[in-house]
C-alpha cells in the first residue's frame, strides 16, 4: 500500500474546493481486501427484494463479499438470512440462487436444518455416540449478524456493531420511499434476470451509476437511436425511449447523504413516456403530489455500498458484487409495480431492454469503459483523478429548496440544468469510504506499548 | 419436396446467417429475414427455467420486427459504440437441424445447437457463447425468410459484451 492510512487516497478540501481519488483505490489488492472486510463485511448491504422470497419456503442465495449466504422465509412467513454452509462439514448448502425448499439437507452427510435455519435432523444421531459435550453446540445454521429490511429491500450486516438499518440509511430513507411507493399494492422484481462481469473495480459501477457527465459521450449512438427512431430514419416502433437531448435544459442537481448515500436527479422532458405514469393519479392519491413530482423526475440513487436504482428509462435495480479489484459481478433487474396493467408493463419491460440489460445498447458501452480506466489506471498508477470536481464551486452545505420542499436533510446540495453534469454526487459515498477503511485500519492497529 | 430436402434448403440459411455475421457481411444477413421477422432470446428467470411472457417478463432480446437487429447494426456501423469497437471477431458454428413438427413446401421450422466464440480484440480475451436455436421459415415469391428466431443462451452469465452478432 503506498499510504499508511487508507484515507489519505482521498484529499477532501471543502474550504478550497478540492476533492480528488487516487487511483490506487481501483486497483491496489490490499486495499481491496480491506473493502471486504471493512466495508462489504463492515456495514449494512443489500441482499435482494421481498418479492424474491415471496412464499413460505422460498430462498434466495447471493455473496455479501466473499460469504456466500442464504435468505430464506420460513413457514410462518418471517425472513432469516444465514451463511450458506453446514454446521458438520462446511458444504454449501444450496446450489441453486433460488428456490422452494421446506428443508435444506445437506448433500454431503445429510444433516438437515429447516426453512428458519434450525437444525431438524443430525443423520443417525441414535448410532453416534456423542457425548453431551457434542448436544451442548448449536447446529443450527449461522444467522447473519444483523438482518432487515426497508420498504421490501433486504438488508444484512457481517459486522454485528453497526447502528440500525434505519439509522444507517437515515435521511436517504426518502429516496427508497420514492422507488417503493409508486404503486399502493408494492413493487417486485420483474422475472427474467441479467447477470454479467466486467474486469473493473466494484466502485466504477458505484460511480457511473451517479455520473451524469458522460451521457453525451459514453450513450452518443443510443441517443442516436432513439433519435433515429424519432425522425422515422429507424423503422424500430416497439420501444419509447425519451430523446435525451430533451433533458439537456431541464432542472437537475444532486445530493450526498450521511453513511455514503447519494442521489442525482434532473426533470424528465417527458414524463408520460414513462410506464409510471399511466398510473400517477392513483400515485398522487397515495404519496401526495410533491412525492409524486419526484417520482415523475429521472433519478439514479445510490445506496452506498452495493445498492443503486436508476429511475429514468424504465426503473432498474442494480447490485454488485466485487469478486477481485479488477473484477465485479452485477446482477440487474427491472423494478415494477406488482399490479401493473399489461401495456404498461410492456413498455416497461422493452425500455429496460433497450438500455440496461447486458444484452442493451447502454450497459455494454458503460462496462467497457470501466474496463478502459482500469487499464488506465495501470499505464500510470500515482496520480489523483479529476473527476470528482465538476460543480464543486456551486456546493451547498445542507438542503436546497428542492430538498426542503419535500422536506428531507442531505449533507450536500448542487442545483442547476443537466448538462451541468456535477461530480459532487461522489463525494459521500468516498467520505464514507474513508471513514470505514480508516475505522478499520485503526482498530488492526496493535496496541501501543505501555 | 422430401423432409430431408426441405431441411438442406433450412441448414443452407442457417450456414450463410452464420457466414454472414461472422464476415459482417450486415445488409445480407438482414436480407434472410422477413421484415416483420420477431427475434428473441428470453432471458432465465431462474435456474431452470426461461421467461415466457414477453409483455410482462424481461428478455434478452425482443424485437418485434427486423427493424430491432437493424438499430443494433447501425450502432455496430457508426464505430462510435465503445462496446461494438473494435468489434469482436466472431465464428458461429450451427449443427444438429432436426425438425420437431411436420414442415411444409411453405413454413417449417428448425431446431439447431449453436456456438458463437468472441475474440475481444481489446484485451484478447475469449468466450464461447453457445445455446439452442428455433428458426421459423415461410417462403415469400419463391424465396424462404427467417420469420422468428427464438435463441436460448445457455450460459447467462455474460462478460461485459454481448450484442446480436454474438448469439
Amino acid at each position: 500500500m503506498r499510504f499508511a492510512d487508507p484515507s489519505q487516497y482521498i484529499m477532501d478540501d471543502p474550504d478550497k474546493g478540492v476533492f480528488r481519488v487516487h487511483r490506487d483505490v481501483y486497483t491496489d489488492q490490499d486495499l481491496f481486501e480491506m473493502e471486504l472486510k471493512n466495508i462489504f463485511e463492515g456495514t449494512w448491504v443489500y441482499l435482494c427484494h421481498d418479492s424474491q422470497v415471496r412464499n413460505p419456503f422460498d430462498f434466495y442465495c447471493t455473496k455479501i463479499g466473499r460469504r456466500s449466504v442464504i435468505v430464506s422465509r420460513d413457514e410462518n412467513g418471517e425472513l432469516h438470512a444465514f451463511y450458506n454452509t453446514c454446521r458438520h462439514r462446511g458444504a454449501t448448502l444450496c446450489q441453486t440462487e433460488t428456490g422452494n425448499t421446506k428443508y435444506h439437507v445437506c448433500n454431503y452427510h445429510g444433516w438437515a436444518y429447516d426453512a428458519a435455519g434450525k437444525n431438524i435432523d443430525i443423520k443417525d444421531k441414535d448410532q453416534g455416540c456423542y457425548t453431551d459435550a457434542f448436544d451442548e453446540q448449536d447446529h443450527n445454521l449461522i444467522p447473519l449478524p444483523r438482518f432487515d429490511s426497508y420498504q421490501g429491500l433486504i438488508f444484512a450486516s457481517l459486522n454485528p456493531d453497526v447502528p440500525t438499518l434505519e439509522e444507517h440509511l437515515g435521511e436517504a430513507k426518502i429516496l427508497l420511499d420514492l422507488v417503493a411507493e409508486q404503486s399502493p399494492n408494492g413493487m417486485e422484481v420483474v422475472p427474467g434476470r441479467s447477470d454479467y462481469t466486467y474486469s473493473a473495480n466494484w466502485k466504477m459501477q458505484m460511480d457511473n451509476g451517479m455520473d451524469p457527465y458522460h451521457l453525451t459521450s459514453t450513450h452518443t449512438t443510443f441517443m442516436k437511436v432513439v433519435q433515429r427512431r424519432q425522425d422515422g430514419e429507424s423503422d424500430n416502433e416497439q420501444v419509447t425511449s425519451p430523446d435525451f437531448r430533451d433533458r439537456f435544459t431541464m432542472a437537475a442537481g444532486m445530493y450526498t447523504f450521511k453513511n455514503g448515500h447519494s442521489m442525482i436527479w434532473n426533470d424528465h422532458p417527458k414524463p408520460e413516456t414513462m410506464p409510471f405514469w399511466g398510473m400517477i393519479e392513483d400515485v398522487r392519491k397515495h404519496v401526495g403530489d410533491e412525492k409524486a413530482k419526484w417520482m415523475a423526475r429521472s433519478r439514479n440513487i445510490t445506496i452506498f455500498p452495493n445498492l443503486q436504482f436508476n429511475d429514468s428509462t424504465s426503473l432498474v435495480l442494480r447490485t454488485f458484487i466485487p469478486h477481485a479489484p479488477n473484477l465485479t459481478e452485477m446482477k440487474v433487474y427491472s423494478f415494477a409495480p406488482v399490479d401493473e396493467p399489461d401495456e404498461l408493463r410492456t413498455i416497461r419491460v422493452r425500455q429496460h431492454e433497450d438500455f440496461f440489460n447486458s444484452s442493451g445498447m447502454a450497459t455494454p458501452d458503460d462496462t467497457i469503459c470501466y474496463f478502459d480506466c482500469q487499464e488506465g489506471y495501470n499505464a500510470f498508477p500515482d496520480d489523483y483523478l479529476q473527476s470528482f470536481e465538476r460543480g464543486i464551486g456551486n456546493l451547498i452545505f445542507g438542503p436546497d429548496e428542492e430538498a426542503k420542499k419535500l422536506g428531507f436533510v442531505p449533507e450536500t446540495s448542487l442545483l442547476g440544468s443537466f448538462l451541468d453534469q456535477g461530480e459532487t454526487s461522489y463525494h459521500g459515498p468516498y467520505r464514507e469510504w474513508a471513514r470505514l477503511m480508516r475505522a478499520g485500519h485503526n482498530k488492526d492497529q496493535p496496541l501501543a506499548a505501555e | 419436396m422430401s423432409d430431408r430436402e426441405l431441411l438442406a434448403q433450412g441448414e443452407d440459411i442457417l450456414s450463410r446467417e452464420a457466414l454472414y455475421i461472422d464476415m459482417r457481411r450486415w445488409k445480407e444477413w438482414i436480407d434472410l429475414y422477413h421484415e416483420d421477422a420477431i427475434f428473441w432470446a428470453p432471458a432465465w428467470r431462474n435456474d431452470e427455467e426461461l421467461t415466457e411472457n414477453v409483455k410482462r417478463e424481461i428478455s434478452l432480446f425482443y424485437f418485434e420486427s427486423r427493424a430491432g437487429i437493424e438499430d443494433r447494426v447501425w450502432r455496430i456501423e457508426t464505430k462510435q459504440a465503445p462496446a461494438l469497437w473494435p468489434l469482436a471477431r466472431t465464428t458461429h458454428v450451427i449443427t444438429n437441424p432436426v425438425f420437431e413438427t411436420p414442415p411444409s413446401e411453405t413454413e417449417m421450422t428448425i431446431h439447431s445447437a449453436w456456438t458463437c466464440h468472441t475474440y475481444s480484440l481489446r484485451d484478447r480475451s475469449q468466450h464461447a457463447f453457445f445455446g439452442r436455436y428455433e428458426h421459423d421459415f415461410k417462403k415469400f415469391d419463391g424465396d424462404w425468410k427467417i420469420t422468428r428466431k427464438k435463441v436460448i443462451l445457455m450460459n447467462d452469465y455474460i462478460p461485459a459484451v454481448i450484442d446480436v452478432f454474438c448469439v
